[in-house]
């Protein structure tokens, strides 16, 4: 040990060594990019002129009064908005610099690629295993014994293999809320995504399942980029790199989480973050 | 507080109201119970002191005999039934709720094909049987035989199987759709793997009764099976198939004591045949269903 002490290496030598061995080094430093990003539902303007990056292995938190638009602009990361009737986009997001909507872009891949948890828990109704590796399953990512080697580590990563180890059979609304919540976690990340859009994901559990959900989103950076809508102002704060404030259609200030807590710039960031308007 | 508790109806009233609601929806009960019961008592309670087991093995001789050829004619009929109209009317379902774009103004598409299958649900089965009779046994010269008494009975419970199906498949939750889509599913591998188990109890029943009605329907039967006394043969057209429901009907219009025997050995058959059927299926859903969120 003392001889790693006395070494005379200095921290930027590292870093830039860290640096040249970093697998994602070559790959553009923001994983998503939207640019002048309108969307609307038919003649209802939803979100106007959002401009974003949002750099790898970060967590950003979208908060806003509700109706504010940032369920909808999290929806079209992943084009969940596209089936919708009337949606219509203008500009443009673009994942590792490609636009989600070029004709080169999968989209079964892209939603491989970014994934999703919703606000209310959704297993399918099928057993617990059987949920975790459905999405392997369809993009063949493994097949026969490799699955039961995927559910088990992703039950581990979400922390629920040792709930879950002798009842992979059972169904999973045997499970609590947060249980299930952890296991459509455990799901999403069987497929392998860069990114995991998450639309309230703690609103429907309760404190403690909350407090298990967010250590497990800090543990998922920086191998992931997360970006997490949500209306609980503390969860922001203590989860989230950066913040982007939505409101009434348009994004109104976006910053590191702790600057826009502490020293908002606009009026209604302020006004909002401290409670005053809902 | 006072005004608070005076704008609610006194105790005594809503109790009444809702003994009185509970008294209307059991005697609506007993209005179907009643008569399943008495049917089915009255069938067994003929039948079972005349039953000889050799009535599954004999070959009918007109009045007389067994009905080793109706059991069996009206199985295959069933199959057949089930072969047809299963896939034909879970396809439509599934084209009706799934794939027919939906309207302008955002309401479930495919108006005039969910028309047409109401119009053929509301035919009167001895139309059917009539006109398939017309088209199918003297047109196509098939005569009475298994493949337009098939086509007939298809035709006619199709219409139950499209709409329970329809059904079934619009009541799957939005969430488990959306979790499928947001996994990279693609629509067809999410139909089938996820939508489809969910709706399955649906689409069971809805063949079930399709299956039920199939077996037990005579008038289309009448103009597109024929009566035989063999056993069905291999081939689909010209040759005449029995099944049980005519030796009911036929039979029991006989002056004599020994075909009304075989009438309600008939209806018996029937009456075990679907009650098999119905305790088969809830058996297959339950397995299949055990993993639902409503099966805990």
């Amino acid at each position: 040990m003392d001889e790693f002490r006395k070494t005379d290496i200095s921290p930027d030598e590292i870093k830039s060594v860290l640096e040249v061995l970093d697998p994602d080094g070559e790959r553009p430093r923001n994983v998503i990019t939207t640019s002048g990003l309108n969307l609307r539902f038919g003649d209802q303007q939803i979100l106007s002129g959002v401009n974003m990056d949002f750099p790898r292995g970060t967590i950003t938190a979208l908060i806003g009064p509700t109706g504010s638009g940032k369920s909808t602009f999290l929806r079209t990361l992943n084009r969940m908005n596209d089936k919708v009737r009337g949606f219509r986009h203008e500009g443009d997001v673009a994942l590792e610099g490609r636009s989600i909507w070029s004709s080169d872009q999968d989209l079964l891949d892209l939603r491989r690629r970014v994934g999703m948890l919703f606000q209310r828990p959704n297993p399918f109704p099928m057993s617990i295993k059987d949920n975790v590796v459905a999405g392997a399953k369809a993009h063949g990512i493994a097949k026969g014994k490799q699955l039961d080697v995927v559910a088990e580590t992703r039950l581990r990563e979400v922390g629920l293999w040792d709930a879950v180890k002798d009842r992979l059979n059972d169904s999973p609304y045997r499970l609590s809320g947060g249980q299930q919540q952890l296991l459509c976690l455990a799901r999403a990340l069987a497929v392998g995504p860069e990114v995991l859009l998450l639309d309230e994901p703690t609103s429907a559990l309760d404190p403690l399942s909350t407090e298990s959900v967010e250590r497990l989103l800090r543990e998922l950076t920086p191998a992931l980029t997360l970006i997490v809508v949500t209306h609980n102002l503390g969860q922001a704060r203590r989860v989230s790199d950066n913040t982007m404030f939505f409101y009434e259609g348009k994004l109104v200030e976006h910053g590191a989480t702790n600057d826009l807590f502490n020293q908002p710039r606009e009026t209604n960031t302020a006004r909002y973050v401290n409670g005053l308007m809902g | 507080m006072t005004i608070v508790t005076q704008s609610y109806p006194k105790t005594s009233w809503r109790r009444f109201k809702a003994s009185a609601f509970r008294v209307m929806t059991l005697l609506a009960l007993l209005f179907v119970v009643g008569p399943a019961l008495w049917l089915v008592l009255g069938v067994v309670v003929r039948a079972v002191p005349n039953w000889k087991w050799s009535v599954l093995t004999t070959l009918s001789q007109g009045t007389s005999g067994g009905l080793e050829n109706a059991v069996v004619g009206t199985l295959v009929i069933m199959v057949g039934v089930l072969l047809v109209a299963g896939s034909v009317g879970v396809l439509t379902g599934i084209h009706l709720a799934e794939l027919a774009p939906a309207r302008k103004n955002g309401k479930a598409g495919g108006g005039l094909f969910r028309l047409a299958v109401d119009v053929l649900a509301g035919f009167p089965s001895i139309v059917l049987g009539y006109a398939g009779y017309v088209a199918l046994c003297v047109a196509l010269h098939w005569g009475f035989s298994l493949l337009p008494a098939i086509l007939i009975l298809s035709l006619m419970v199709v219409p139950y199987i499209a709409k329970s199906t329809e059904s079934a498949l619009r009541q799957v939750p939005t969430a488990y759709r959306e979790g499928a889509e947001a996994l990279g599913m693609t629509a067809g591998y999410s139909l089938r793997k996820v939508v489809l188990k969910s709706a399955l109890p649906g689409i069971v029943t809805g063949l079930l009764i399709a299956l039920a009605v199939a077996g037990g329907e005579t008038a289309p039967l009448l103009y597109t099976a024929g009566a035989t006394n063999s056993l069905p043969s291999w081939s689909l057209v010209h040759h005449p198939i029995s099944y049980l429901t005519y030796y009911v009907w036929t039979d029991y219009n006989q002056p004599s004591a020994q075909a009304h025997v075989v009438s309600y050995d008939a209806a018996l058959i029937l009456v075990v045949l679907v009650l098999t059927l119905l305790v088969v299926s809830r058996l297959v859903v339950a397995r299949t269903q055990r993993h639902s969120e409503s099966f805990r």
